[in-house]
């Protein structure tokens, strides 16, 4: 049977590939001028190369963080290039026009823009390596008022907006990666949702890595104004390489009087071969603040890729009722390290939040939960329920659960469970005695496990997570 | 940052102060632990919140007082002992300020027929050296624990019990710490040796006369063999002003069970690390806590269940009523190793906050290695439910007596695990007396 289950969980990466597309990279290296040249050549205004100056000057102070339980070589920043875009061509009017090597690009990976924009109703933004490409549905969202864009679009076409947010709910040196991020990001999403606006679609962004050795730094920045609300998915894939590529993204969400935000995220960049050689480091910040009346901001995650992943989308609860919520599958094969969770920070009168954490372990790889739960003195009524569940598939693995619970308000109400579980032989043998075979009671078992947190996701998404699940554990339970 | 190094480092050569005025142990072996451990000592720190360790509990103000070891004779009288002796136990051994006094302490004819050994450890060091060697500081290392090192720099005293092969000692074995002058830095010392299939049940118990600020660092080692039972029972009741420190560190043999029910009612800042250790399979350990605090106390419980082999079962329930501008602590971390399969693990960690002021910090934690396992745990912390005290209202009782009852029931599900009556009311009425001061 433990063979079946090995199958089950090895099958190669998919979409392992490189787009030879003519690159304008930067040299490698980090230091003022590296970001003044990112400034020059995305012809910035004066008061974001300040920012970005003034990130780097913090970031010099920093030690790399070592608490999170993971291993890797000591990142040499110096030999990453931090900036790289295709070469610019002319304007493009129609989707036509797009580089057809991208497009097939797209096409392996499953993601025909148009395509889906027509059928399902998605304004794909499409990042290829850190500029935006194309964007479509811009014009339809525009109609209602809503500004979705490239960040770099956004800096000069609604600087008083970015300058107004960016940096206000992740401060240029709340961390080592933030820091480095808010120096040298090159492009990412802007979204503006101004009042009382409900974003008529799933707003959506395809990032993909490409070109070896370059960090790709991502900046998301989304602003729901008062009772708008709006959903968006973020999925990465990333092609095959043996050297570790760093992603260090940032995204800050904002969501004022009675607005939502829903972030859901399906990440499956390359993790690395059956070895533990290469894949990518995925060292994210990602924290909403909900800051106004009744607001709520939902993130929900299905982390399957990356050699290591570091992440804890959080929720600063600052708004009085407002509400957080953390839905997140983690699933680790290989030598794959995962130390992720979330932060709810509850500082406003009746703010309630969710977390649901489900993390699969298999092969040799290393899972952890670690989740912080604060409840400020001024916080009275707060209300948190946390569950952490752990799967463990093969002896090799690991599961860790690191919860820390403040509370200093003695009218709030906090509730954490956590359990560990594997997969029967019981089980297995019910499904084969109603004809179900191995491959497939696993695929339910695990489905079932995650149920929670897939329900959460928009429809397509759900359809993609379960699919990529079944692959990411194929062979390896037994 | 430097400075408070410079400080700490200081303050721990004031603490070491003494030491080299201890008899020399006639066991060489001894003599060299003592000096490793000071050694060592001198070259680790004082704690800061910036440990991850020491996080939530600040002990800076431990470094603002200097404590010595006990110079002059205590007064005590035996009727101001008596009031805490336990009328189940027949054995007891009596410390004040960390001081073996025999004059206190009794032991009854007839256990040493069966072989039973409640001593002091001073006096024991040479007549059962060779039971001894195997296991004294074997269990609380001292590598990364300037406490324990602390403590095993000043291992001389203390309580060595052994109990034979398949003996079963019926009564309960008292072992008391009472403090009773100010500015005193106590290290008592536990050594307890279950041979195979023998069981026995033993109450630590520290007390204090008066209301002074002093410290107490204590260790105690358990060590089970197989088939052995131990009932641990700890009792922390210091002063107020106190500080109270504790490491104890249990490894159980295969099938054996370690039950553990520890309270904590008094000291300013305690804090208690229990490290349990199943080393071999079958093992078995349940670990209960309370902590009862108020005013500006601070209670910290660290405890680690250590699952190394397979086929063990762990059981924990922590539980800590918060009041006035008290603070209460849990870390609770469960390992589960790659070879222990079929580990079954359970652990519950719930808090009570009574006052607006109160704080409770809490993590469970667990580590898994192994896949054939079941493992869970809970941690909640709230206040009382309004439902609960809606329904005894309509009982008749008032506001406070249903707030009192169910805030005595919370704590009394601990207190009742306790197999000693005389003990168990008492503390039942320690718990009372708390919950309707409000």
């Amino acid at each position: 049977m433990s063979a079946v289950l090995q199958n089950l969980v090895n099958q190669p990466y998919k979409h392992g590939f490189v787009t030879d597309i003519e690159s304008d990279i930067a040299p490698r290296g980090l230091s003022e001028d590296t970001i003044k040249l990112i400034s020059a050549k995305k012809d910035e205004p004066e008061w974001l190369l300040e920012f970005r100056l003034k990130a780097y000057q913090q970031w010099l102070k920093m030690e790399e963080p070592k608490w999170p339980n993971v291993k890797y070589p000591k990142i040499d920043f110096q030999a990453i290039s931090y900036y790289s875009a295709p070469k610019p061509k002319k304007k493009l009017s129609s989707m036509d026009e797009v580089d057809p090597e991208l497009l097939r690009t797209f096409e392996k990976l499953g993601v025909p823009m148009h395509e889906r924009a027509a059928l399902a109703g998605v304004a794909v933004d499409v990042i290829f390596d850190s500029v935006s490409v194309a964007t479509t549905y811009k014009q339809k969202l525009a109609e209602v008022g809503i500004i979705f864009c490239s960040i770099s679009e956004a800096v000069h076409m609604h600087p008083e907006l970015v300058k107004q947010y960016l940096g206000t709910v992740v401060p240029v040196g709340d961390n080592y990666y933030a820091a480095l991020n808010s120096a040298v990001f090159t492009d990412g999403t802007f979204c503006f949702l101004p009042k009382g606006v409900k974003c008529p679609m799933d707003l959506s962004t395809y990032f993909r890595i490409n070109t070896e050795e370059s960090g790709q730094f991502e900046r998301t920045l989304i602003i729901a104004e008062e009772g708008a609300s709006v959903s968006y998915l973020e999925g990465c894939t990333a092609p095959k390489f043996d050297t570790n590529q760093l992603h260090a993204a940032v995204v800050e969400l904002v969501a004022l009087d009675n607005a939502d935000i829903k972030y859901s995220t399906v990440q499956n960049w390359y993790a690395g071969d059956e070895n533990g050689l290469g894949g990518i480091y995925n060292f994210v910040t990602k924290r909403g603040l909900a800051k106004g009346v009744n607001s709520r901001i939902s993130w929900t995650q299905v982390e399957t890729g990356s050699a290591i992943t570091w992440k804890y989308p959080s929720c600063v609860l600052q708004g009085d009722n407002s509400v957080g919520e953390f839905y997140s599958v983690a699933v680790t094969n290989n030598y794959q390290q995962a130390d992720t969770g979330t932060k709810m920070v509850h500082l406003g009168k009746n703010t309630r939040s969710t977390i649901v954490s489900k993390g699969i372990s298999a092969g040799h790889s290393n899972n952890s939960y670690r989740g912080l739960v604060r409840i400020a003195p001024t916080a009275a009524g707060a209300r948190n329920y946390s569950q952490c569940d752990s799967m463990l598939i093969g002896g090799e693995c690991s599961a860790n659960t690191f919860p820390y619970i403040q509370v200093r308000n003695h009218t709030a109400k906090v509730e954490h469970e956590a359990s560990t579980s594997k997969i029967g032989e019981d089980q297995l043998f019910y499904f084969a005695q109603r004809g179900i075979g191995n491959e497939e009671a696993v695929s339910m078992i695990i489905n079932g496990f995650c149920k929670d947190v897939f329900q959460q996701l928009p429809m397509e998404f759900a359809v993609e997570a379960t699919k990529l699940l079944g692959f990411k554990l194929e062979g390896s339970v037994g | 940052m430097s400075l408070s190094m410079v400080t700490g480092s200081s303050y721990l050569e004031s603490l070491l102060q003494g030491q080299p005025q201890l008899p020399s142990s006639p066991l060489a072996w001894l003599n060299q632990l003592r000096a490793d451990a000071v050694e060592r000592a001198s070259t680790l720190k004082v704690p800061t919140t910036r440990d991850e360790e020491w996080r939530f509990t600040d002990i800076s103000p431990l470094s603002n007082l200097s404590f010595q070891p006990v110079r002059a004779e205590s007064s005590l009288s035996i009727a101001d002992a008596e009031k805490f002796y336990l009328e189940e136990a027949a054995i007891r051994l009596v410390f004040v300020d960390g001081v073996y006094a025999p004059q206190l302490s009794g032991q009854p004819h007839g256990t040493k027929d069966v072989g039973l050994v409640v001593t002091n450890l001073s006096e024991a060091v040479a007549a059962h050296a060779a039971a001894i060697e195997p296991h004294l500081g074997r269990y609380a290392g001292f590598q990364d624990n300037v406490f324990a090192a602390l403590n095993t720099a000043f291992l001389h005293d203390g309580a060595l019990i052994l109990v034979p092969r398949s003996v079963v000692v019926e009564k309960p074995v008292h072992l008391l710490f009472i403090a009773t002058q100010k500015e005193v830095a106590s290290h008592p010392r536990c050594l307890l040796i279950a041979e195979s299939g023998s069981a026995v049940t033993i109450v630590e118990d520290y007390v204090s006369l008066q209301e002074d600020a002093y410290v107490t660092n204590a260790v105690t080692e358990i060590a089970l063999a197989d088939n052995a039972q131990v009932d641990h029972i700890r009792v922390q009741r210091d002063s107020n002003e106190a500080f109270h420190i504790a490491n104890c560190a249990v490894s159980l043999a295969h099938a054996s069970r370690y039950r553990s029910v520890s309270v904590a009612l008094g000291a300013r800042i305690s804090r208690y690390n229990l490290n349990t250790l199943l080393a071999a399979e079958g093992a078995e350990c349940a670990i209960d806590g309370l902590a009862l605090i108020t005013g500006r106390q601070l209670a910290d419980t660290h405890t680690c269940i250590d699952h190394a082999k397979p086929h063990g079962t762990s059981t924990q329930s922590h539980k800590c009523i918060v009041d006035g501008a008290a603070h209460a602590v849990f870390n609770g971390k469960i390992v589960v190793r790659p070879d222990a399969q079929r580990t079954d693990s359970s652990q519950s960690s719930r808090n009570l906050l009574l006052n607006a002021k109160a704080r409770v910090d809490t993590k469970p934690q667990l580590e898994i290695f192994a896949d054939d396992v079941k493992c869970a745990h809970g941690a909640t912390v709230g206040q009382l439910d309004n439902e609960e005290v809606f329904y005894l209202k309509s009982r008749g009782l008032s506001e406070i007596t249903a707030r009192n009852l169910l805030t005595y029931a919370f704590g009394a599900e601990i207190i009742d695990r306790i197999s000693i009556a005389s003990l168990k009311h008492r503390l039942e009425q320690t718990v009372l007396e708390q919950t309707q001061r409000n």
